[in-house]
Order: structure tokens, then sequence, then C-alpha cells
């Protein structure tokens, strides 16, 4: 789960200094195992690699069709690829309970939960930190620099200097919004504004 | 010349059995001197041995090389370090057996320590491998270790020892030799001859394909799907079904670290 910093580099090759798992240059990874612990088992080791691909690249969202054919799910090396089948199957298990709900799909959580058409799975949430724990990192940030009962604005919190070292600078405005009505659920923020220039005061 | 005088009338009867008696009490004076002798140089050894060990704990317990050296040392002179750790561990109280006597118990404790890395090792990876692991692989991964400064300094010949003290718990943990590479075999299953087969080809070939074992088992195609379903089914061939012509038939013992730096 830590990320991976590749000092050595080069282990995957064309990851752009991602160290992908010994599992990548495996070609049978590539598919779905028929067989059920087996696939289980797969399942959760493609979840931990396109959580800390997704981390390392700072990638937040998925589109799948695009998706395939970046090196994440497609091996050049070794000629092998995970179909967008497959690829919509494991973003399925990562939804899931068993995957620890670490992906979610765009869009279907308001009208289309009931019709799981190929439309409403064109692209995912992938939370190698989940709404939650995003909400604890930027509580704890706001903490220690000791920004309780200020104005900050959304633009701020991912923009500025003073956030450039944290891990939620340059995060996707949609998944700061869900993160911040965690901590508004909790009473320890509060958020206002028109939608171009939302701001958010902390407790 | 007096053995040789033989006795006449009927007190010779008497004297046999005096003379047998005799013999009998001086061989027993015998036996119970030499086995005085023994018992003496056996204490010598023990307390040499002890002292070595005491001296050598920590190189024991920390060379990898050395404690190859020390343990084949007490094979090579009938002490089997770890039927003798097995028992010490039932009677602890009572004094424990003679290897843990001898070596107050740190190596006996090094070696349950480390099964106990070893079954975490195969129960982390039983999904993926069907329960059938490299030594090679063991040892990476216990080396490595699970956190900061969790790693042990192992050889393959510890992980073999420690596995072969878990054979009293009756668990199922075993070693097979598949082709040259010993694997830990953790789930109490015995592979038929077939499949033995197709995996030692796959640990010399990478992979197998259906149509591969048709041409060099001579099995017709019915039995290799067969064989080769069954191991699938037990998580120990991953296919690939990418690959052409036809299907290829993977272990899962390969899926391991070949950037070659170390974890």
């Amino acid at each position: 789960m830590d990320s991976t910093t590749s000092s050595g580099g080069g282990g995957g090759g064309g990851g752009g200094g991602f160290a992908f798992p010994p599992h990548y240059s495996f070609p049978p990874f590539f598919t779905l195992q028929p067989a059920l612990t087996t696939r289980a088992s797969q399942l959760h080791s493609w979840s931990q690699l396109i959580q800390a691909y997704c981390r390392h690249r700072r990638l937040f969202a998925l589109s799948l069709v695009d998706a395939v054919d970046t090196d994440l799910f497609c091996n050049a090396a070794l000629g092998r690829r995970l179909s967008l089948r497959d690829a919509r199957e494991v973003i399925a298990w990562m939804c899931g309970k068993e995957g620890g709900e670490r992906a979610e799909w765009i869009g279907a959580g308001n009208a289309a939960k009931g019709k799981e058409g190929a439309e409403a799975r064109a692209a995912c949430w992938v939370f190698w930190r989940r709404p939650e724990e995003w909400a604890g990192v930027i509580e704890g940030w706001v903490d220690a620099t000791g920004q309780k009962n200020t104005v900050l604005t959304l633009y701020e919190l991912l923009e500025s200097d003073a956030t450039k070292s944290q891990e939620f600078h340059g995060m996707d405005p949609e998944l700061l919004k869900r993160s911040l009505q965690v901590l508004v659920k909790r009473g320890k923020a509060q958020v206002f504004g028109s939608e171009d220039s939302l701001g958010v005061k902390f407790f | 010349m007096a053995s040789n005088r033989r006795g006449v009338g009927l007190s010779a009867f008497s004297r046999n059995t005096l003379a047998q008696s005799q013999y009998a009490s001086h061989g027993n004076q015998l036996r119970t001197a030499h086995a005085q002798s023994l018992r003496t140089q056996l204490a010598v050894f023990q307390s040499l041995l002890h002292n070595f060990s005491v001296t050598h704990a920590k190189a024991i317990r920390s060379d990898p090389v050395f404690r190859a050296e020390f343990a084949r040392m007490c094979n090579a002179i009938g002490v089997d370090p770890l039927l003798a750790s097995s028992h010490g561990r039932k009677d602890e109280e009572g004094g424990g057996s003679f290897w843990s006597q001898m070596l107050g118990s740190s190596v006996n404790d090094f070696y349950f320590e480390l099964a106990v890395r070893v079954v975490e090792v195969c129960r982390v990876t039983r999904a993926e491998n069907g329960g059938m692991i490299a030594v090679k692989e063991v040892v990476r991964r216990v080396q490595k270790g699970r956190g900061v400064g969790g790693g042990m300094e192992v050889s393959e010949d510890d992980v073999l020892r420690a596995v072969s003290s878990l054979k009293p718990l009756g668990s199922g943990f075993a070693i097979t030799k598949l082709g040259a590479k010993s694997m830990i075999r953790s789930v109490p299953k015995e592979l038929n001859p077939d499949q033995a087969t197709v995996l030692e080809a796959i640990q010399v070939l990478g992979y197998v394909s259906v149509s591969m074992l048709q041409l060099n088992l001579r099995w017709d195609r019915a039995r290799a799907v067969a064989v080769i379903d069954d191991l699938m089914a037990d998580s120990l061939v991953w296919v690939d079904a990418q690959a052409t012509p036809e299907k290829e038939y993977w272990s899962p013992t390969f899926i391991q670290d070949n950037s070659g730096a170390s974890g």
C-alpha cells in the first residue's frame, strides 16, 4: 500500500518510474482465471496494482475505454492485455465489499444504480484513499497548520503553494467536495458559496 | 594349560557352572566399565558441545552458513535437532530435550520462529498458488519480512529444517521435489502421477499446452485436458488464454521478483 518510490527504476519498463509488481510479468495474470479461489486472489492483486499505479500517477479516476490501452492494463513487452470486459470485472470487484470498496462507477450513483448497462460503467473512481480517508488527511493538515476557523477556498486547498507538499494537492475537485462532505457530516467543516467559488471553513 | 585340564568325576559338573558364572560376572564387569567410559566420553562431549553452542550462540543465530554447518555436524554425530526440539516443547518443564539442554533452546526457538514465518507465507499465498510454493520464494519472502526490521537472515537449509519441525503437528506441511526445485506443499493433498508429471514439465519448460502434453507424453487429448482442469481447480496452474496458437498453462510459482534488486 505504501507508495513505491523506485530508486532503481526500470522495474517493469515503460512505467514512467512505476515499479510494476511481479505479477505484471506473468502472462496468465492478464486472463481472468476460471477457478474461483484463484480468481479471488488475482482480483486482489489487480486491485493492489491499480491502486498503486493510480497513486503513483496521481490519478483519481479512470476512463476504462482509454485505460485499457495504457501500460496499466496492457503489457506491451509481454504482448498481453486485460480486455475491457475483464477490466470492468476487476473494477466491479473493487467496488464491492470484497474489494474493500476501493472503486466506484462514476454516474452509477444516481439513476443508473439499478441497470448496469455498459453506458454507466465507462469510468470509475479509484479510491487509493476513500473519501473518509481523504477527510482525515485534510483534517490532519488543517489541524497541523492551525487553520481552524479560517476560510479557505477549494482552489486554495487544491492549487496553492501551501498544500504543495500534501497528497491532496491537485486532487480531483469532485472527490475533494465529497471528502469535505464527510467532514461536514461530522460537524467539522462547513462548505458555502456558489458552484464556482466554493469556500470551506473548518472547526 | 589350565583350561585344557578336563575334570573327571561328578565334581566336573559343579566346576563347569562355577566357571560359567565367573565368566558371566566378568563380562558384566567389562560391560559396565565400557558403559562408564562411554558415559564419561558423552558427558565430556556434551559439555564441549554446550560450551561451543554458548560461545557461538550469536553466530549460530545470525549466520545461516555457520548454522547449517553446525546442524550438519550434529546430524553426523547422531543428534537429530528437530526430533529433539519437538520433544523439548512438550516437556519443557522437565529439563527439556537433549538438544534444548545443550543449546539453551535459543537455536530451538530460532527454528520455531522461522516455522511460524513459513506457515504465514504459505497461508498468504495459498489462494494464488494452490498451496505449492518454491522454497527459494519462501526464503525470499521471509528475508524481506513483514515490516521494518522484520526480516530474518535464513538459508534454504533453515527453511527445510523448520518445515520438518512442523511434522509433529500433522498439519500437512511437506517438502516435495518438482523437477530440480524443492517445493513446500501446505495443503494435505497428494498429487497423482499425471499431475506431478505436468507440474514437473512446467518447471522445466515454463509453461505447457494441451498439444505439448499430447505430443511429448503421448497422452490423448481428454487425459491432458482432464489433468490440466484438475490442476487449475486447485490453483496449481494459471491459464493464459491470450497465448497463440492455443492456451498456455503456467505455474504461479513463476510469479516472483525477477527485477534482481532486493525488495
